[in-house]
């Protein structure tokens, strides 16, 4: 089996002839790789190179998972939020990237995603920070270089998928209308309270948001050529809300959007962030065999194989504390447990909880990217 | 008790006009947050309802203070709180800090990327005896750590206790960084903050 076969037999619920090991790894191999943040973001040519010794030194992988080399000037334009980018605006090149918890949105607009239309409704917000914007040549322009900047990456996946490295989701990342109101428009805080508040106006601006988010998602498939996305959730988890509030806002949402993506021939991806266990059973409403769930190391990834092992399959979840504190005998274990318990019958791909963080000890690296060939199911 | 803003705040207007002790309707506002915790911690509550609980109780107090003598609140002891040097996380911070200030503790939030001797700094003026870290990344147990020692090196560290919390914290970043305890959620922070200053 090559890499591919190993990750589409896992995610359709199969047992492959290993278990693949698919990590978020781009922002520890620039580091180690001896680049900073800032080029792994910014340049795509020095950021495989970080990696092709990253993976020499540390061992092969079947897959990368979410990739952010040289999506620097994307994610500076998209976000109406702009994140904390290392070496842009005075931060030091070598920091660490970060989205800023900012209100761009006042409760009162709710209404107005749908009374303006949504792209417009963006593209006001996205103004705000980039008031360049304003002009349509700086606007044609500005997306002139984000498609640049796609095409550039399109040709890194290409060149690592011929040395047997997938690219899972490469850059389609898609959110669902809440998640994306809550991190990029309203801030966590102010966006619970609207839950409460307002709860009407929330569910029309998430109706009113759905079908671009599901064009910008479509678009990034084309794009890409790769047909799986990566849907972020953390702010809809049971971190967070009650399952009252998830089955009346945000369920409808997952269940939609992947339906949509399924429908299409597209993998959703679904990275988990936070506490998704109390929510593992409202999962089973979304198409079997065709979702993938990553989860962070927060949630109970032994109860997500037990509730949901034979209708999704699952994908994670060595914690980032694991990879900084813990000693290279503590993360084979894990890995064993992970391999042994969650792979014993397939649908599992082994992965880190969200990213191998920056300081990650390499040994930790190494220990946890060889376990897929030293256990086997 | 339902999370009802509009009639709790109507209730508490009609009690201060209706002449009722502002400091009876304080204490009756922090043991319904009282029992809010309690829900929390048995999984009938979820964070959600704990923020908009702590809302309501913060507007509450807004429309109680004026009708309050300077002074006339007990409070429990102070706290240094603030996300560490190089992490502008401060979801999980300041759901902490609002649960403290509700819990009657008096709250030093210095936000988000505090540098090490900024803490020290604060828990001088302040006489604070309990120190607060949160962090999301994995950088920030560094910076923890670098706190804890600022705080050693400025001869603080006998009577200050160290709390620290955020998504990947465990017993294992305690031992690295030296503090005292961690919190896994926010009530647990409150718990604790009770536990080490006798609240």
């Amino acid at each position: 089996m090559d890499s591919r076969e190993r990750i589409e037999t896992a995610i359709r619920l199969g047992k492959p002839d290993r278990v693949p090991v698919v990590p978020i790894i781009d922002f520890f191999s620039a580091r180690y790789g001896g680049i900073s943040q800032h080029d792994m973001l910014f340049d795509v040519r020095k950021s495989d190179e970080a990696l092709e010794k990253t993976l020499r030194d540390l061992g092969p992988i079947d897959g990368q998972h979410l990739s952010y080399a040289g999506l620097g000037r994307i994610m500076q334009l998209i976000f109406p939020n702009p994140p904390v980018m290392p070496g842009v605006g005075g931060e030091p090149p070598d920091g660490q990237f970060q989205f800023v918890e900012r209100t761009v949105m006042q409760p009162e607009e709710y209404l107005e995603i749908g009374r303006r239309g949504p792209l417009r409704w963006v593209l006001d917000k996205m103004r705000l920070s980039h008031p360049e914007l304003k002009n349509p040549l700086e606007l044609l322009k500005a997306f002139g270089n984000s498609f640049a900047d796609m095409a550039m990456i399109k040709r890194s996946i290409r060149r690592w998928r011929s040395k047997g490295v997938e690219s899972l989701v490469a850059f389609n990342i898609v959110f669902t209308p809440l998640e994306y109101i809550s991190l990029f428009m309203r801030s966590f805080n102010e966006f619970i309270l609207d839950l409460f508040r307002r709860p009407e106006e929330v569910r029309e601006a998430s109706r009113a948001l759905m079908p671009l988010m599901r064009r910008q998602g479509a678009l990034m498939v084309r794009m890409s050529g790769i047909r799986r996305v990566f849907m972020g959730g953390t702010r809809t988890s049971a971190s967070f809300l009650s399952p009252r509030q998830f089955e009346e806002f945000a369920l409808p949402e997952w269940e939609e959007m992947c339906e949509f993506w399924v429908s299409r021939g597209v993998t959703p991806v679904l990275h988990f962030d936070s506490d998704w266990t109390a929510f593992f059973p409202y999962l089973r409403g979304l198409p079997r065999g065709k979702c993938v769930l990553n989860l962070d190391g927060t949630s109970d990834i032994f109860a997500a194989k037990e509730q949901l092992g034979d209708h999704m399959c699952i994908m994670g979840d060595v914690p980032a504390t694991l990879l900084k504190l813990g000693e290279p005998e503590e993360v084979d274990e894990y890995c064993r447990r992970l391999i042994m318990e969650l792979g014993s019958d397939g649908g599992f791909i082994l992965s880190s909880g969200c990213t191998i963080p920056v300081d990650a000890k390499p040994e930790n690296v190494k220990t946890m990217l060889s376990s897929v060939h030293r256990y086997k199911p | 008790m339902e999370l009802k803003e509009e009639e709790v705040l109507d209730a508490v207007r009609e009690s201060l006009e209706g002449g009722e002790d502002p400091l009876s309707l304080v204490e009756c506002l922090r043991k319904g947050m009282t029992e809010v915790g309690r829900r929390f911690e048995n999984k009938e509550y979820y964070l959600s309802e704990l923020i908009m609980s702590a809302e309501i109780f913060k507007e509450a107090i807004d429309l109680i203070e004026p009708h309050l003598q300077r002074d006339s609140c007990e409070v429990k002891g102070g706290v240094v709180i603030g996300t560490v040097r190089g992490d502008i996380h401060d979801i999980g911070k300041n759901i902490v800090s609002t649960l403290l200030r509700c819990d009657g503790f008096q709250v030093y939030d210095l936000g988000v990327d505090v540098a090490p001797s900024a803490f020290v700094d604060k828990l001088r003026e302040t006489g604070a005896r309990l120190l607060a870290l949160s962090g999301l990344l994995t950088l920030a147990f560094d910076s923890m750590k670098d706190t804890v020692n600022a705080v050693v090196e400025a001869g603080l560290r006998e009577r200050v206790k160290v709390i620290i919390g955020g998504g990947p914290v465990d017993e294992k970043v305690v031992k690295y960084v030296g503090a005292d305890a961690f919190g896994k959620d926010a009530s647990q922070g409150v718990r604790l903050a009770n536990a080490f200053l006798g609240g």
